[in-house]
């Protein structure tokens, strides 16, 4: 009997559809012999419009790297200039923009949760993980006037102060239940865990050697969570989450014990936002703003693992070089090697538990 | 890690404040650093364009158990060493790297336009790039 491979293109199905990754999968029967990742259908060129635009025309684009997480990459641009010009933050700025980062790590978590659900051929968790994000973009919405490109951290600050703290402490009161719902019909489901226990097993040093980073690396055992140490989260009392299944039921279980957490985080920084007196904030003028020039990085543990930022500028209005560094570029390249020798009904349940978005791959 | 000691097998080479500039030899530094150091994540390769040619790459490594972090910085004309059988990470950034800059990484076999179509001509993020050339068009048709 001869072998006979065949070259199977998994997707996109049209250039527009949100999410386009080409997989170029080589197949024996049903088991994978090699895979190659095709990315490049949403590149929007996101380094070099940084070299013709201001600091300040270049903030509000900052949100589309990520769109489900967008404010931690205004955070990271914010942060390299508040660095390079030496400004502290007030308290209550740190407490509104870690209030906010880990919303948004919920509502981007929650998403996942339910496509990654519906990957799996599960309908019903998409309704259900949607509902609760919905209540998080409603507060959003309510309070910067954007469901998802926020645009409301700025240089020095945010863009107003905070406010509608009643609907932070709503969906906190309710969100733990809610998981809890999720982790009833989901966690121990039989069906579930034929399609993701032992399945697309991460080992520690292959997660390293692929430069693999937050949930990911933790479900593989390895304490590594960028924000311990962070400035923004100095004060907060939070538990890292380290799972050591290794395969894509041990990610799920992160991601799910990652959003009790940040919802344990909010509830702090609510906490204090609830009698923080009202913001006087000392704003960067952005007008003709110019970094001291050399080298300026910064980093964030982001909901798709570490996201940094560099910039080297020459002193003028534009940086000269602008460099993004996202955790699903290298999720991506991962493909390669955690999708061998697998077969390719789990392909796509194995993809999808690492979590990765296309715009953040692309830039 | 220990400056000295990294000074005294590799010579030509110089501290910038957390920064090591080396001038060759990059393949032997990141597998020395790695072997000896507990350095275990390479970061990411952030590339500078430098004008005539030349490019900065900067290798960002981090160790996990240490938390510390390590930038090796070497210029380059247009080809250099892979360090992908010591990083598999560095085959997604070298490829990036070889479409916006056009350095050609030499041991890297997955190299190719990545974000640019196939047929694209230059290199977008280096300083040098014209972007109303016509020559950049996508068909052929507008070929000069």
């Amino acid at each position: 009997m001869t072998i006979t491979k065949l070259k199977l293109n998994l997707g996109p199905q049209h250039p527009s559809t949100h999410g386009v990754l080409r997989l170029i999968l080589e197949l024996d029967g049903e088991k994978i012999l090699s895979c190659e990742p095709n990315v490049g259908y949403l590149h929007r060129g996101m380094e070099k419009m940084a070299e013709q635009m201001s600091y300040i025309q270049y903030l509000p684009t900052v949100d589309r790297i990520d769109y489900l997480a967008g404010c931690f990459y205004s955070e990271l641009l914010c942060r390299i200039v508040e660095q390079a010009l030496n400004v502290e933050l007030p308290d209550k700025v740190r407490a509104i923009r870690v209030m906010l980062l880990e919303l948004n790590r919920i509502a981007s978590h929650l998403l996942w949760t339910g496509s990654f659900l519906m990957d799996l051929g599960a309908t019903s968790p998409f309704f259900y993980t949607f509902r609760e994000r919905e209540m998080i973009l409603k507060y959003f919405e309510k309070l910067t006037g954007q469901r998802m490109m926020y645009n409301y951290f700025v240089f020095g600050g945010v863009r107003k102060d905070i406010d509608y703290l009643e609907d932070v402490q709503e969906i906190i009161n309710i969100l733990p239940e809610k998981i809890d719902d999720y982790e009833k019909i989901i966690t121990d489901n039989p069906i579930f865990l034929k399609r993701t226990e032992r399945k697309g097993i991460l080992d520690k040093e292959t997660a390293l050697n692929y430069a693999i980073t937050g949930v990911n690396l933790r479900a593989s055992g390895v304490n590594l969570d960028f924000r311990n140490g962070d400035y923004l989260y100095k004060g907060f009392d939070f538990r890292t989450i380290v799972l050591d299944g290794k395969d894509s039921w041990a990610r799920y279980k992160a991601r799910i014990m990652e959003m009790r957490e940040s919802c344990n985080i909010i509830h702090q920084a609510l906490e204090y936002l609830k009698t923080a007196p009202t913001l006087e904030q000392r704003l960067i003028n952005p007008l003709n703003l110019k970094l001291p020039e050399g080298d300026y990085s910064a980093q964030i543990e982001a909901p798709r693992g570490l996201a940094s930022c560099f910039i080297r500028s020459d002193g003028g209005n534009e940086p000269y070089r602008l460099k993004w560094r996202t955790g699903s570029y290298y999720s991506v390249n991962l493909l390669r090697k955690l999708l061998v020798g697998e077969y390719l009904n789990d392909a796509i349940a194995i993809a999808g538990s690492l979590d990765f978005i296309l715009p953040e791959v692309d830039k | 890690m220990n400056w000295q000691e990294f000074q005294r097998i590799f010579k030509d080479c110089k501290l910038d404040g957390n920064k090591i500039i080396i001038k060759s030899k990059l393949h032997e530094v990141i597998s020395f650093v790695t072997a000896n150091y507990t350095y275990n994540i390479l970061k990411e390769i952030i590339a500078n364009d430098k004008g005539d040619g030349k490019t900065e790459l900067i290798y960002h490594l981090f160790s996990v158990d240490d938390d510390e972090d390590l930038f090796i910085s070497i210029t380059v004309e247009g080809e250099t060493e892979s360090v992908t059988d010591i990083f598999k990470s560095a085959i997604a950034d070298e490829n990036e790297i070889y479409d916006l800059f056009g350095v050609k990484f030499t041991g890297n076999e997955n190299l190719k336009r990545l974000y640019m179509p196939q047929d694209w001509k230059g290199f977008p993020l280096r300083k040098d790039y014209v972007q109303d050339d016509t020559r950049l068009a996508w068909n052929d048709d507008n070929e000069a």
